[in-house]
């Protein structure tokens, strides 16, 4: 008989590794939301929690990688994770309803079960940074993927110099994360928080980051040698701030970006985050800025 | 129907009140709505219908939805559209009439409507003006495009109407359905094709049966229309076979002016 | 590799032990304007049906192993939770009768992204290890530039690659499975002639390839060239319109789409092969486009396949099979495109 024999290619002999690659493309883990927090008028904190436990106690990722969140009908979308690593299975997503599937999830209730695959994605090498000054620079929602390497930092707090937060936002109404300021600070973070137009009770600061940034840039002792810098934010921010750390002489393999593309697969094969040649979800989204110089119509 | 709310994935399901009308047009549109009996039940389950002339004959007046079909000739009609809108929270045009004119606004191309009018009805008087699109009388919150619709676009739409879903279209031009259903192109069998620059959603409906496209759905964002015409002269078809196809639904209206000046030059 | 050479007749033999499985050919599809055959990949019922001697198909292969829409899963919603059924959409091994090379190499190019990359696509995966191919030698026609990709022949990839010797096929077996199959057949071991023979169909087929591409340095000329103003030209020309994508052997940019059934019980996740020149190809949540111009859209699609890849994989993602520039009503061809990047040629616009 000349039927060909069909191939199943889960059940193929092949390395293990491999057929596990091929089993979690598609079948990605369960997770809980166990409580929602509003943290301003549109963005939320979402509490997820692995429910298998073995499976969440296996769960790890870098400070920087992303998730991909998905609504059974409704959608699916990259977010990064804003958790501490430390913490597993048990994260963090700060999300803001703009979409599909981040306004149905503003409406989910507590113990809604999405579907979580990943990690995906480059991370900030913070442990290449230990013994160093830091400066995170965050715009907006910037600050979002910079908070794992902030918890990561925090963690080792004794290892790594100067730590500089630089955090702007538009109005004090759009701050993220206010609770966790005061727990920040006393961690010797020099915190600076500036923004756009105040309100009536607003007694920080208010102008450009790149104000802010000068002052910590002429405060700092040799900053092309001593510092890495993290930079998240809208990309005229990216642009202004990453400019103005070159001027002061910060080599660009120690400026750190995170970049915000469509994706639809997290796993270097739709294309959507393509950057010419570069896939945002397999060699970022954390790049330093070497790589953006190199990646056109990246900022 | 028990009073248990419906959830969807632990979100509450809207159940709302929903109203058909129709204006000038051939009610083809709200027929396609009938025409999946397989599906039907399910759709109809998701509203609570409060009118539809062509399926029930009770009718009310209190509704959050109105779907409406036909472009607007008389005055009356102007009117009567008015009152949907200032009632209904959301007003959906169904069809190439409600959205563009439709085939209705061929008649613009008469230059006197009298004699139209004259011609076409005799001694019994009717009173009509140009054909318009609602969105010309009122502001139209979702359009469903097509000549007629699609049912199956209908049940998406409408599936995230209740969800809360947006409601998104395709933005590109019909031949990306036509090549994914691996037709040859028209162009290639020497028919002329408005799928380079018409929206898709159609799922190449004509040019799959070897009927080159009209342009039902209107313009795809971002529609060259200029390299198509360079086309049509290409192949063979001269600007009037590629006004005919333009003019034919009302959506490539924009288009067209700019053509015609084009074309005198 | 093992050769044998067999009489052109006994191909019928071939086909017909095959037969019991799901073939798909090159067949006739219909005349053009000018009366010429429009040949597709299809299903093959018959073996007169199958036009080993095809010039090149309007579409490619893809559509057997990246299907333009497809269900990757479907949910059960429940009182308290969702489950999720996946399927490969792979039921039946698939015989491929009539690959040329540069269909085949198509194949290979699309493995290493597919299949060889840190996450293996299973359902790409599915299909294409539920593949039989036989590969035949072809005409070269005037928009073919497979010579400029290195692709106008195929080393792997394949279970069989017949070449017409005039009285004979000259079958180059490369898997247990073909050695099986042939074998079955009347043939024998190719004499020192025949050797010679295939030798130069091959020479003078590749004598016939008429259309190039300049490949030398095209890395860093796009990189150079990144703001020439010649992007612009074919920009104006382009229709957005994601043919060329669809006709490609080696496109796989999909999108992913979900969808509840209107009972609100069920629900439905597809992939949708997309193209990178359709206008909202790059536009994120929020409404923000990165590349709103036709241009853009453009430069990128080319960016992708010679440049990126290249970096990549050390290869082109184009094979030259032409079809995009076949099938582009635009008349926008890689050939011409790459050349007016170069500063070379007339003009476009």
């Amino acid at each position: 008989m000349h039927r060909l024999p069909f191939v199943d290619v889960l059940a193929e002999q092949q390395d293990s590794s491999r057929k596990q690659d091929l089993a979690s493309f598609e079948y990605t883990f369960q997770a809980e939301i166990t409580n929602v927090y509003p943290l301003t008028a549109t963005e939320k904190l979402y509490q997820l929690q692995i429910i298998d436990p073995g499976e969440r106690q296996r769960f790890s990722f870098q400070p920087g990688q992303f998730v991909m969140l998905e609504l059974p009908g409704i959608g699916e979308a990259p977010f990064s994770i804003s958790s501490s690593p430390i913490r597993h299975g048990d994260i963090e997503l700060c999300i803001r309803g703009v979409g599909n599937l981040t306004n149905f999830l503003a409406r989910a209730p507590r113990g809604t079960i999405v579907g979580i695959s990943g990690p995906f994605g480059t991370s900030f090498p913070v442990e290449k940074m230990q013994g160093h000054d830091i400066m995170l620079i965050a715009g907006g929602l910037g600050l979002v993927p910079l908070r794992a390497p902030i918890f990561a930092v925090l963690e080792n707090r004794s290892r790594y110099g100067n730590i500089d937060i630089i955090y702007g936002a538009r109005n004090p109404a759009e701050l993220l994360f206010t609770y966790q300021y005061d727990m920040w600070r006393q961690f010797d973070i020099d915190l600076s928080i500036i923004v756009d137009s105040a309100d009536a009770d607003w007694q920080g600061p208010v102008g450009r980051i790149t104000t802010i940034l000068e002052q910590r840039i002429a405060a700092a002792s040799n900053i092309g040698k001593n510092t890495y810098a993290i930079v998240c934010g809208p990309p005229v921010m990216f642009k202004f701030v990453c400019d103005m750390l070159i001027k002061a002489r910060l080599p660009m393999q120690q400026i750190f970006v995170s970049l915000e593309r469509r994706m639809h697969c997290g796993r270097g094969k739709c294309c959507r985050c393509n950057i010419g040649s570069t896939y945002t979800c397999l060699e970022g989204p954390v790049f330093d800025y070497w790589s953006v110089m190199n990646l056109k119509e990246a900022i | 129907m028990t009073a248990r709310e419906r959830t969807y994935l632990g979100v509450p399901v809207s159940k709302p009140r929903a109203a058909f009308f129709e204006f000038t047009s051939c009610e083809g549109c709200q027929l396609q709505l009938l025409n999946n009996e397989a599906t039907l039940l399910d759709f109809l389950s998701l509203l609570t219908i409060v009118n539809f002339r062509e399926a029930m004959t009770e009718a009310s007046d209190e509704y959050d939805i109105a779907f409406v079909e036909g472009s607007i000739t008389r005055d009356d009609e102007a009117k009567q559209l008015k009152a949907i809108r200032g009632r209904a929270k959301t007003l959906v045009a169904v069809g190439s009439c409600a959205c563009f004119g439709g085939v209705n606004q061929l008649k613009n191309r008469f230059n006197d409507l009298a004699w139209v009018k004259e011609q076409v009805y005799g001694s019994h008087a009717i009173d009509t003006r140009e054909a318009v699109p609602l969105s010309a009388i009122v502001p139209v919150d979702l359009s469903i495009y097509g000549c007629p619709i699609k049912k199956e676009e209908v049940e998406r739409v409408v599936t995230n109407l209740v969800l809360g879903k947006s409601i998104d279209y395709p933005r590109y031009p019909v031949c990306m359905e036509c090549k994914a259903n691996h037709n040859v192109c028209l162009f290639d069998l020497g028919e002329p094709c408005l799928g380079p620059v018409t929206r898709a959603g159609c799922d190449s409906w004509c040019p799959s049966n070897r009927f080159g496209c009209w342009g039902c759905r209107g313009p795809a964002e971002a529609a060259n229309v200029r390299q198509l015409r360079q086309i049509m002269h290409e192949h063979g078809f001269s600007d009037e076979q590629l006004l005919d196809r333009l003019e034919c639904f009302g959506g490539f209206a924009d288009y067209v002016t700019e053509l015609k000046r084009a074309a005198k030059e | 590799m093992l050769f044998r050479v067999f009489a052109k007749d006994h191909l019928i033999n071939l086909y017909d032990i095959l037969a019991v499985n799901h073939i798909v050919g090159p067949l006739c599809k219909g005349l053009d304007r000018q009366g010429a055959p429009l040949y597709d990949f299809d299903f093959i019922y018959d073996f007169a049906e199958l036009q080993l001697d095809y010039t090149a198909t309007i579409h490619s292969l893809k559509r057997f192993v990246l299907p333009p829409r497809e269900t990757l899963c479907t949910f059960d919603l429940q009182k308290d939770g969702w489950r999720k059924q996946v399927d490969f959409n792979a039921y039946k091994p698939t015989v491929y009768f009539g690959l040329h090379a540069c269909d085949i190499n198509a194949l290979n190019k699309l493995d290493k992204v597919l299949t060889g990359n840190v996450y293996p696509d299973p359902y790409y995966a599915a299909k294409r290890k539920n593949m039989f191919i036989i590969g035949v030698g072809c005409t070269p026609q005037p928009f073919c530039f497979c010579k400029s990709m290195g692709t106008d022949s195929v080393l792997h990839g394949f279970d069989l690659f017949l070449t017409d010797l005039g009285d004979a096929y000259f079958a180059e077996i490369h898997s247990a499975r073909a050695f099986a199959f042939i074998n079955s057949l009347e043939c024998r071991e190719p004499r020192q002639s025949e050797h010679q023979r295939f030798v130069e169909v091959a020479q003078e087929r590749k004598s016939r390839f008429t259309c190039q591409v300049d490949t030398t340095d095209l890395t860093k000329i796009l990189d150079l060239e990144f703001q020439a103003e010649v992007w612009r030209d074919w920009g104006r020309k382009c229709l957005s319109c994601g043919t060329c994508a669809n006709v490609c052997p080696t496109c796989y940019c999909y999108g992913i789409e979900e969808n509840v059934d209107l009972g609100l019980q069920h629900a439905g996740k597809t992939r949708h092969l997309y193209s990178c020149n359709l206008i909202d190809f790059a536009q994120v949540a929020g409404g923000h486009n990165f590349r709103p111009e036709s241009h853009d859209r453009l430069k990128y699609r080319y960016y992708h396949k010679h440049r990126g890849f290249v970096e990549a994989f050390e290869e082109s993602l184009c094979v030259g099979c032409g079809r995009c520039g076949q099938s582009c009503l635009a008349s926008i061809t890689v050939p011409e495109v790459i050349a007016s990047v170069r500063g070379e040629g007339g003009d476009h616009a």
